[in-house]
């Protein structure tokens, strides 16, 4: 092993310098790791002065551990040990903030032990680092003053510059994503700079060198890549193509196509299928309006879509539907996407809606129209939010807004998967004074799929014949519609009041034993 | 621009907390108000300023002096008999506690109370109460039977309640699942006591404990509770569960403005054991409540009274003469001078006392018989959205942290039926001031800051969403001080000769007040409101 001849406080070998510059490298890195886990933590967990504490504290205490390990180190090893050390704190440290946002999304339980494991780990390894780099320039035989307060310096310049850069530049512009990516290629890096500059004492070069670029190969994938994320996570969620997605005051909207499939998503949850949605539509619209030849106003509430105001349209009788949906950007976008116009046949710019842009509950409690028909297609009752538009008060409400013979359809869930949910809208619209029909149709992409239908006073009797043209409706499936097989059937259940909330908790229970 | 504002706003909390002295709220950008309600009326009779001379008269049949729930309901009672010669004086505090107030939010005007913000179902007794009720619509059916049907929208929604304990959230405001097999067992033996007692009745036949209080028994043996702490009573009894304590403490403090070792055993025993209120559509215990509270029956009350029947201003004299009662009062146009064949003195004692300078002649001795006037905050708090929560433990209407000096908060906005939670609410919360004696604390109270009465309102807001989030979120803070917010039921309450005699009033000068009964609920106030209405108009 060669070894330079003289040694003095002179910065002459441009290895040893490199190794300082090293130093600086390696400590903006550190220090790197430890904001982006306290950064990610606070915006995930909240409370920012625990989270980057309790970071502080456990990357601090296991930069202790790892000075204590790094005696364990072997003296012939140490340069060897220094250059694996950086390629593992660059993989580890380079997808910290990738891994973190992944688990977070899709299970949150383990999102804390990981995060203090990867923090700790971390730590160990950083804290190799600058007795290792030492203990290598103090083989050099430098002057020992001169190499402590060299090597400090430049170690706290390092912490110094990341810790300008990261909040000024870094996590606004790069995200803390693509940052913890960049600072994993420092890293590594480093590692490869210093196994070419000490190739002649490095044992198994060419392995290394071999594990080095892969790891800078990879890193730079994933800082390039990491922009995508949001999208291909969501392509992993959702298994298509993302055509459209946008998050919107309410909730975040995503369309997807796969060959002639468009699907349109609300906060992960599947809306329609382009392929089977006019099975839930027609089901939705037709049996009631078939049956009521007289109408004239139909209130649709929910759907902003389009595709129920689309069913609803081709009854000439009817000359004037209001739809009410909480979100403009849904209702712009169905407005004004030439695709999604294509689907739901141009309704919502039709001369006969009016598109209302308003919570659907302020709007029944302050607008006093009565319609013929009212189509309620809320989402499912999953909160107590969304439990209320579900309601004894919420429906007598709709009571009002009804003309003397109008009925009333609602979107029930399904009577399959959520039974109770499903019997529970029933009686809680029967609580609210209506004869209810119920029936359910079969929606490939829902499964089977529950709607009731409503009435004050008017009786009713499903449609034998439809004077429109239906690719799903006939007289036969029809009169299978309004009846439920022995597996289906109704179940006691208590109906829906403000002050208990039982569907939700129906629904969490029914759904909770589906394996979905 | 939310980051900024983030900052900022997290750099003057810290300020604040540094330098609690310090108007800091003003430099944040969030408007801090602070009302004071009837006080500045109040000080001003208190030090002697010298009473003006009258410049007009006003005549009228009967008078009503305050416009809280008593004179609220003595006015809608006098209405509803169709009596027309009345005129209800609304005083410095119009609808007293039962005060709502309105944010201008972004997304529109948002209600919440400036004090009581609910009312339990009404006891079979409460009848005033279930009239009320069911001419304003609440009661929808069979008003005065067992089971009333009430309207589902007042009622409160679920999630009604949740208790912050050992870390987490928790159903309900008493944590039995959670604490050990001991103290879950004293706290089982507890409400059944409870319950048992709501049953039982004193050797005269009545229910030992009744809403309104006067028609609870005569029961000396029950009554002599009176005469002990509620504390002693609990220890006496083997209730030394460590959970337990803490939520009768903290019930004691909410309902009473005082802790269990100033209120009395008969006044504690008397929340748990009185109500009894049945719903055929809720389980019983179920609560009323409105965005603004109490404010939405203050309301109801005031709409069915002729607007001519009303008129601001406030009493300075109330003296009898021989034909009637004459008032002296002074509004925005100057001072006047009622005369009324008779008046109902529906204003609390503490000012009915400097009113009223013959009130011993009834029986009455201030020094020795006002009650203990409890001092308290309500703070509201517009706030941008909502803080995050739990999943599995979603906010409730009321929310309470156990062992807390705070009483937790509410949610304005909890009863909206709507599709997507609204852009901005409105949190209240509350806080009696039990930790003083009420005269200490009216003396802080007065010259508190603006940020010490905030820290003191914010405590529970603060520890549990954080100081950053809740000054990111907070838009508006309004904090309204009622230096003497009700009457404490302490030892000695139920037993007091002074009330008793005011009670029994029945002259020219009738008084009407909760403060009659020794402590502060709506039932009490529209029972006195209702009877001396009854009894004006009955001669």
């Amino acid at each position: 092993m060669p070894e330079p001849v003289q040694t003095t406080s002179r910065p002459e070998a441009l290895p040893d310098r490199l190794l300082i510059l090293s130093v600086f490298v390696v400590a903006s890195c550190g220090l790197a790791y430890e904001l982006i886990a306290g950064a990610l933590s606070s915006y995930l967990l909240g409370d920012s002065v625990l989270q980057f504490s309790s970071i502080i504290g456990c990357y601090l205490f296991a930069m202790g551990v790892g000075s204590h390990l790094s005696k364990y180190v072997k003296d012939e090893d140490v340069l060897a040990r220094f250059i694996d050390i950086e390629l593992l704190v660059g993989l580890i440290g380079g997808v910290s903030a990738t891994l973190l946002f992944l688990l977070f999304a899709w299970m949150s339980a383990p999102f804390r032990s990981v995060l203090y494991a990867l923090v700790f780990a971390l730590g160990v390894l950083v804290g190799m680092e600058i007795p290792l780099v030492m203990r290598v320039l103090n083989g050099r035989k430098a002057v020992f003053s001169e190499l402590v307060s060299r090597v400090l310096t430049f170690d706290y310049l390092g912490a110094l510059a990341v810790s300008l850069l990261f909040p000024l530049v870094l996590a606004p512009k790069l995200g803390l994503s693509r940052t913890g990516f960049l600072f994993g290629m420092a890293n590594a890096a480093v590692a490869l700079w210093t196994l070419w500059h000490y190739r002649l004492e490095i044992p198994r070069l060419r392995s290394r060198l071999t594990r080095g670029l892969l790891v800078m190969a990879f890193l730079g994938c994933g800082l390039l890549l990491s922009e995508n994320l949001t999208r291909w996570a969501e392509r992993g969620l959702f298994g298509d193509e993302t055509i459209f997605a946008t998050t919107t005051p309410y909730q975040r909207l995503v369309v997807t196509r796969w060959k002639d499939d468009t699907r349109l998503y609300i906060n992960g949850n599947l809306q329609f299928s382009s392929r089977d949605e006019h099975r839930y539509h027609e089901a939705l619209v037709h049996p009631a309006l078939q049956s009521m030849p007289w109408a004239k106003s139909v209130l649709v509430l929910g759907g902003g879509d389009g595709l129920a105001v689309r069913e609803v349209l081709r009854h000439a009788n009817v000359q004037h539907v209001t739809l009410v949906d909480l979100d403009p950007a849904m209702t712009g976008l169905f407005s004004r996407n030439d695709y999604l116009v294509g689907l739901n046949g141009g309704s919502l710019k039709d001369a006969r809606v009016t598109v209302i842009n308003a919570d659907a509950g302020q709007w029944l409690e302050t607008n006093t129209d009565a319609f013929d028909l009212i189509i309620a297609d809320f989402p499912d009752p999953s909160s107590f939010g969304l439990g209320k538009l579900y309601s004894v008060p919420i429906y007598r409400l709709m009571a009002k807004h009804l003309s003397d013979n109008g009925a009333l359809v609602v979107q029930s869930t399904s009577p399959w998967f959520a039974p109770r949910s499903y019997w529970c809208i029933d009686t809680t619209l029967r609580e609210a004074g209506f004869r209810t029909h119920p029936y359910h149709a079969y929606v490939p992409s829902f499964g089977e799929w529950g709607f009731n239908l409503a009435t004050m006073r008017a009786a009713f009797t499903p449609p034998t014949r439809y004077s429109i043209p239906t690719r799903f409706l006939d007289a036969e499936t029809t009169r299978l519609m309004f009846q439920f097989p022995p597996d289906m059937q109704p179940l006691p259940v208590e109906p829906n009041r403000l002050n208990s909330q039982r569907l939700v908790h129906y629904f969490e229970q029914d759904w909770g034993n589906v394996i979905r | 621009m939310q980051r900024r504002g983030f900052l900022h706003a997290g750099l003057g909390a810290g300020l604040s907390l540094a330098l609690p002295g310090c108007r800091q709220l003003s430099h944040l950008g969030i408007p801090l108000t602070v009302l004071h309600p009837g006080m500045a009326e109040g000080h001003r009779l208190r030090d002697g300023a010298p009473l003006p001379a009258p410049s007009r008269e006003i005549r009228t049949g009967i008078v009503i002096l305050g416009s809280g729930v008593a004179g609220l309901t003595a006015a809608w009672r006098l209405a509803k008999e169709g009596v027309d010669d009345f005129l209800l004086v609304n005083g410095p505090e119009p609808d007293g506690n039962a005060a709502g107030g309105r944010f201008d939010s972004p997304s529109g005007a948002l209600a919440y109370p400036r004090g009581a913000h609910y009312l339990p179902l009404p006891s079979p007794e409460s009848t005033t109460v279930r009239e009320l009720l069911a001419e304003l619509g609440i009661i929808e059916a069979n008003p005065f039977s067992a089971r009333p049907r009430f309207a589902e929208t007042a009622l409160v929604h679920a999630p009604d309640e949740r208790l912050f304990f050992d870390g987490a959230w928790h159903d309900g405001l008493l944590p039995t699942e959670h604490v050990g097999a001991d103290e879950a067992a004293q706290h089982r033996r507890f409400l059944a006591e409870m319950a048992r007692l709501t049953h039982t009745r004193g050797n005269d036949g009545r229910r030992l404990f009744c809403v309104p209080l006067v028609q609870s028994s005569a029961d000396p043996a029950w009554r002599a509770l009176d005469a002990t702490p509620f504390r002693d009573w609990l220890s006496a009894s083997g209730y030394t569960s460590p959970s337990l304590r803490t939520y009768l403490d903290y019930v004691c403090r909410d309902e009473y403005g005082a802790g269990p070792e100033r209120i009395s055993a008969w006044a504690g025993l008397h929340y748990f054991a009185s109500r009894g209120g049945k719903a055929e559509n809720a389980p019983d215990g179920a609560l009323l409540t409105w965005p603004d509270g109490l404010a939405f029956l203050a309301r109801g009350l005031r709409r069915r009274v002729p607007a001519t029947r009303q008129m601001a201003g406030h009493a300075l004299r109330i003296s009898e003469t021989g034909r009637g009662v004459d008032v002296l009062g002074m509004d925005a146009a100057g001072p006047f001078l009622i005369r009324a064949r008779k008046a109902i003195c529906a204003m609390p004692l503490h000012v009915a006392a400097r009113r009223v300078p013959h009130i011993r002649d009834y029986g009455f001795d201030p020094a020795a018989h006002l009650p203990p006037q409890a001092p308290w905050l309500v703070a509201n708090f517009l706030l941008d959205g909502f803080p995050p929560e739990p999943a599995e433990q979603p906010l409730a209407w009321d929310n309470v942290i156990h062992g807390s000096s705070g009483l937790g908060w509410v949610v304005a906005t909890h009863q909206l039926i709507r599709a997507a939670r609204p852009a901005h609410t409105v949190f209240t919360a509350y806080r009696a001031l039990a930790e003083h004696t009420p005269a200490e604390a009216r003396r802080w109270l007065e010259h508190a800051s603006a940020d010490e009465l905030f820290a003191l309102a914010s405590v529970d807001l603060e520890r549990h969403y954080g100081e950053l989030e809740l000054w990111r979120r907070t838009r508006a803070i309004e904090i309204t001080v009622r230096g003497h917010g009700m009457a404490s039921p302490v030892c000695g309450s139920l037993a007091n000769p002074g009330l008793a005699a005011l009670r029994e009033a029945d002259g020219r000068l009738l008084f009407a007040h909760a403060d009659l009964s020794g402590y502060s609920v709506f039932e009490e106030a529209s029972f006195w409101g209702d009877r001396a209405a009854r009894l004006a108009a009955k001669h």
